[in-house]
């Protein structure tokens, strides 16, 4: 048991570390983009100056100086500010760099507009605040996703060729349309139309007291957002696992296990369940990946308080160290999901911690 | 190659495939319409909706299918002009001038009141210009007086929904209504003949002349959005961008993960590890943002969108299906035999790895393309699409924009995302078919 | 030495079917057909009315070419059933009780494993890719309760010692062995639950020789210790010769000749089998291998008559019409050429 632990221990290190890596490289990427028309040294100077300000407004010994020596003078400091951060020294490879390592810490100094609920202009405030938001949104829809696809890719398996196994696969192309897609549909038949669920928003108004009403509410705004979300994905993932669970069922190895006297659950946890679960995850790990990517539209459509809708009003308002956090954000997000899905990987196939490299399909 | 011909013709037992072809087959045959139809240029110029060229628009009207829902006839669009069915008097007075007359009569038998009511009068000529009446007859005989010693400019356009004296003059009712309401019954139009009449006094040498629109609340088969712009033009021309943006792009991101993914297996050793390195990187990058940023930062042209989807496409999550793949065709006893005889790495790539997987690219290839169909959407739903053209995505931004849930204009909101949907599951229908069709592995089922 | 398990292990399974040695024979198929819905509506006739007895103590071959309908008869017999049957009857008397008789649970809880057993081929993909070998195979004793987890492993290290594989791969997955090592697992797991029958389904057709004879030789061991009943299905005469005492012969479905391994091997009586066995290169006698010419018939559509009849060269008249299965001393031909006996 200790050695599969150790082994456990020294994969997951190995793949952290390549994760952090992509994401470094996704990060300095954005960083570039985002300075290629020296943006976020506009930012960085404008802050600079806002903080000089700040700081000149309770010197009482500018008090009485006419406006222009005053502005003059705050300018002058600031320049020096500038001298001293090194703002001068060329963007490529030095400052880069710097911002790398300031955007990976998430030390984004502050919104050019933006506000959090609580009153701060500090940009990871701002995020952190938002993502708990999101998480919940994302979390609830992909576990709905999950199970829902996983039941019914299995009960189609068994009733191969019927009606209803031909109908859920005729519905399959409706995954061509994204989630925020439906969405508005959603908002159009049950908010506009017959108006019984609410049009967007996490919250009722006023917001509810009592902690109980308060999830309630939350419930209650998350039926369209999640069923939206679900729509979207549904009948591509089943179609694509009960093809899976078809082609795993097949497998000798199965029809040995009949042959041995198996009852029909104990062949499908042990047999079918357990060896098609990489390739299961491996796709349900790119749904979840699209998904993350939906989620900046289906927050802006469904106004739902979350980091892609901050995302989206960052881009409205021009907010760039916003914009730039968000990205981050997603980059960490994104790498969490694939490294959460290669820890499960290893548990389950054997094959991937003890033989030598993965056999995935 | 003869086995998957063979098999072609085994499509007849396939639906969905042809229900995938004829949508998409109608999809292409409206991109072709609008594209020599309506031609690039002209779209642009369209769209962008400059002075003059929607004027004879109604903002915001349904289209005139809706008619079929609602009792009654809901009005049209009327426009009278003293170039067709208008009457023009002309009388010279003597020292010069001339006074001129024009009548513009219509019939109006809706059901309903116009949306808007515009009058647009060309009177150019230099001199001092004289004061201009302009009159109003109802079909049961009354004359309202519209406007008296106006001043005509050379380019004139007065709205009379908008005329607040005259307003006031209608008791407090909107002119639109107010002019055509029926005296006994406020909430009903008068039906009957209306005229208008423009008197006014100008130089002998000098040409008038005026056009009376009355706008519909239902106009054309699409309907108008907020700018008064005919909604089918974006709805033809968003086809062809569609398809464009989705083919382009599943082309130049699928096919260059196919090659590269034959390059890297057949390779093998580090080479495979870098890219299945790269392809990790690359799901870890966050596409959609990335390219928000750059289309928000510099520039939103949709040749730059397309070609940052390509270049975050490259080493995509296929790779590794591919691969898959490719491990198993390299066990294949003729490779090593082709290795026997000499052959070099190019020629086992490209002449032997690359066609025995090939026809399995072709349904993930058409299966990707509603994917950047979309994409496209959704960017431009988030405000930032192409500037310049009208695609589906952009309608649907300026519904959501203008809220047009809120004011009940469904349609603006449900005629491209209709096409959408249809776009997607067409192209979506097709490759899942062929998937079916293709995939070695299902074909024991 | 060989442990068998308890009595008390035994009636806890709820065995209903007597193992003593009872007088009658060990297995008795009598009329068994099952047909196939093929994909284009047809019906695949693969096993179409077979009939055979096989005495306790003594192993049976079932040879023919490929798409005789054997491994479908091996099938039928432990009712591994695919998705399309079309047609299952007839009757199968294990130790004199019908088999057939049997409701799906009772087969698969008193049946299944316990009184027949199944060694697959293609071990390589019959052994569960994410389970410990130990797990496999122990788990016809750990499922319904019948043994506790200490004596399931303990028998599979056991059944493991029998077919020769060190009890340390117990605790290994199923792609770390070699390719002999995981049929003789499959071997050991079809002993495990101290069966009556064990059907074996081509056991070393994907191997190289040496292994193939390591194999027969574990077989051969085997036997004799634990005194098993075999029914052997192969396509590859000369190694089934090693280990039958009985051989039936099938063509296009049905069985044509059930005669003893002496006979058989060397000297057979239906025309079929003669061309078989003259097919077979032997060691010690010079002579040119023989070939039967044309196709085997479709078993979705098989001629009137005897189906044999086509590629006969001792054909005549009768053979138009389907011969019954003659009894020819202490054999069974189905051939018109013995109609006399």
């Amino acid at each position: 048991m200790r050695q599969v632990i150790s082994k456990l221990g020294r994969f997951t290190l190995m793949r952290a570390l390549l994760l952090f890596l992509a994401v470094v490289i996704g990060v300095y990427l954005t960083v570039l983009i985002a300075n290629m028309g020296g943006r976020i040294d506009d930012v960085r100077r404008a802050e600079i100056r806002y903080y000089i300000g700040q700081a000149a407004f309770g010197n009482q010994a500018l008090r009485g100086l006419p406006p222009e020596e005053v502005a003059a003078m705050l300018e002058e400091l600031a320049q020096l500010e500038f001298e001293r951060l090194g703002m001068n020294r060329p963007f490529f490879p030095e400052r880069s760099f710097e911002y790398l390592w300031r955007a990976l810490t998430l030390d984004l100094g502050r919104a050019e507009r933006i506000n959090s609920d609580a009153g701060s202009r500090q940009v990871s405030n701002i995020l952190l605040e938002r993502l708990p938001v999101t998480l919940a949104l994302f979390a609830t829809a992909d576990l709905v996703l999950f199970i829902l696809s996983l039941f019914i890719a299995l009960f189609l398996s068994r009733r191969y060729g019927n009606f209803l196994d031909r109908l859920i696969i005729g519905l399959a192309p409706s995954s061509a349309a994204p989630g925020w897609f439906y969405g508005l549909f959603l908002i159009l038949i049950f908010g506009a139309v017959l108006g019984i669920l609410p049009w967007g928003g996490m919250l009722d108004a006023p917001i509810p007291d009592t902690t109980w009403s308060y999830a309630l509410s939350v419930l209650k705004h998350m039926v369209l957002p999640v069923t939206a979300v679900v729509l979207g994905a549904l009948f591509a993932n089943i179609y694509t696992w009960r093809t899976f669970f078809l082609i795993y069922s097949s497998e000798d190895y199965v029809e040995l296990a009949r042959a041995k006297g198996l009852s029909s659950r104990g062949i499908d946890t042990r047999y079918v369940l357990r060896p098609v679960l990489p390739p299961i995850l491996t796709s349900f790990l790119l749904v979840l990946i699209t998904m993350w990517m939906g989620q900046i539209v289906l927050e802006t459509v469904f106004h739902w308080p979350g980091l892609g809708s901050v995302f989206y009003t960052a881009t409205q308002v021009s907010d760039t160290p916003v914009i730039l956090g968000v990205v981050v954000i997603y980059g960490y997000l994104l790498a969490a999901t694939v490294f959460a899905l290669d820890f499960v990987y290893a548990i389950i196939d054997p094959r991937v911690r003890v033989g030598g490299g993965a056999v995935r399909k | 190659m003869q086995n998957w011909l063979a098999r072609l013709k085994g499509l007849r037992r396939y639906p969905s495939l042809i229900a995938g072809i004829v949508i998409s087959v109608i999809f292409i045959a409206i991109s072709i319409y609008a594209i020599t139809a309506i031609p690039y240029s002209e779209a642009v110029r369209l769209w962008r909706a400059g002075p003059g060229v929607w004027d004879e628009n109604p903002k915001n009207a349904g289209p005139v299918w809706l008619d079929l829902f609602t009792e009654g006839k809901s009005p049209r669009t009327i426009v009278v002009s003293s170039g067709d069915t208008g009457i023009i008097n002309e009388e010279a007075t003597g020292n010069g001038t001339k006074r001129v007359e024009i009548v513009l009569p219509f019939q109006y038998d809706y059901d309903g009141f116009p949306k808007e009511l515009k009058l647009y009068t060309v009177a150019k000529y230099s001199g001092s210009r004289e004061p201009t009446t302009i009159s109003w007859q109802t079909p049961d005989g009354r004359i309202i007086i519209l406007r008296e010693n106006y001043f005509l400019k050379p380019d004139d356009a007065y709205y009379i929904s908008q005329d607040a004296e005259l307003r006031a003059q209608l008791s407090g009712m909107t002119p639109h209504i107010g002019l055509f309401a029926d005296p006994n019954d406020e909430e009903k139009p008068l039906k009957g003949e209306y005229r208008l009449t423009l008197a006014t006094e100008v130089p002998e040498t000098a040409d008038v002349s005026t056009r009376l629109v009355a706008a519909g609340q239902l106009h054309g088969w699409a309907g108008t959005d907020h700018r008064a712009r005919d909604l089918m033009i974006a709805l033809l021309w968003g086809a062809p961008i569609g398809i464009m943006f989705g083919v382009l792009a599943a082309i130049g991101a699928q096919v260059s993960t196919f090659i590269l993914s034959a390059i890297g297996t057949w390779f093998g050793g580090k080479l495979d590890r870098l890219f299945q390195w790269l392809t990790q990187v690359n799901l870890v990058i966050p596409v959609l943002p990335l390219l928000i940023l750059v289309a928000h930062f510099y520039s939103r042209s949709i040749w730059t969108m397309l070609g940052m989807v390509i270049v975050l496409n490259i080493y995509s999550a296929s790779y590794l299906t591919y691969r898959a793949m490719y491990l198993q065709a390299k066990e294949a006893p003729y490779i090593e035999a082709a290795q026997a005889y000499g052959a070099g790495n190019n020629r086992m790539v490209f002449r032997y790895l690359i066609p025995r997987i090939a026809p399995t690219l072709l349904p993930q290839f058409i299966l990707i393309i509603p994917l950047f169909v979309f994409l496209e959407a959704t960017l431009s739903v988030l405000g930032l699409g192409d500037p310049l053209i009208p695609t589906w995505g952009k309608v649907i931004y300026n519904a959501v924009d203008e809220g047009a849930l809120y004011k009940g204009y469904y349609y603006w909101l449900v005629e491209p995302a209709v096409l959408l949907l249809l776009m997607g599951v067409g192209f979506a229908l097709i490759g899942y078919s062929l998937d079916r069709i293709f995939n070695p592995r299902l074909r024991s089922l | 030495m060989t442990k068998k398990l308890n009595h008390k292990q035994k009636s806890t399974a709820r065995v209903a079917i007597s193992t003593e040695k009872s007088n009658g024979p060990l297995l008795k198929v009598e009329d068994v057909f099952l047909y196939f819905k093929s994909a284009t509506g047809g019906l695949v006739r693969a096993v179409d009315g077979v009939n055979f007895e096989l005495n306790p103590g003594r192993s049976l071959a079932i040879v023919g070419e490929s798409g005789c309908g054997k491994t479908s008869l091996a099938k039928a017999i432990l009712r591994l059933l695919p998705r399309n049957v079309a047609t299952y009857k007839g009757r199968i008397l294990l130790s004199g009780t019908d088999i057939m008789k049997f409701g799906d649970e009772r087969f698969r809880h008193d049946v299944r494993w316990v009184k027949i057993s199944m060694v697959s081929q293609a071990a390589m993909n019959s052994l569960n890719p994410v389970m410990k070998l130990k797990d496999q195979v122990a788990e016809p004793l750990l499922i319904d309760n019948r043994t506790s987890k200490k004596e399931a492993y303990e028998r599979a290290r056991e059944v493991f010692r029998i077919v020769g594989i060190p009890v340390a791969f117990l605790d290994r997955y199923a792609f770390e062995l070699s390719g002999g090592m995981r049929q003789r697992s499959i071997i050991a797991m079809a002993l495990i639950a101290d069966p009556l029958l064990v059907i074996l389904d081509e056991p070393t057709s994907a191997l190289d020789v040496l292994t193939q004879a390591n194999i027969m030789n574990a077989l051969k061991k085997i036997k004799k210790e634990l005194s098993l009943n075999y029914i052997f299905i192969t396509h590859d005469i000369a190694t089934s010769s090693e280990l039958a005492d009985e051989v039936v012969c099938m063509y296009a479905g049905q069985l044509v000749e059930h005669s003893t391994a002496e006979r058989f091997y060397r000297d057979p009586l239906h025309p079929y089998a003669q061309k078989l066995m003259a097919s077979v290169p032997t060691l010690h006698v010079y002579k040119k291998p023989e070939f039967i010419t044309g196709q085997p018939p479709s078993l979705l559509n098989p001629p009137e008559g005897c189906r044999f009849a086509e590629r006969c060269t001792k054909r005549f008249e009768r053979c138009q019409k389907e011969p019954p299965l003659f009894a020819h001393g202490d054999e069974f031909v189905k051939c018109w050429l013995y109609e006399r006996g």
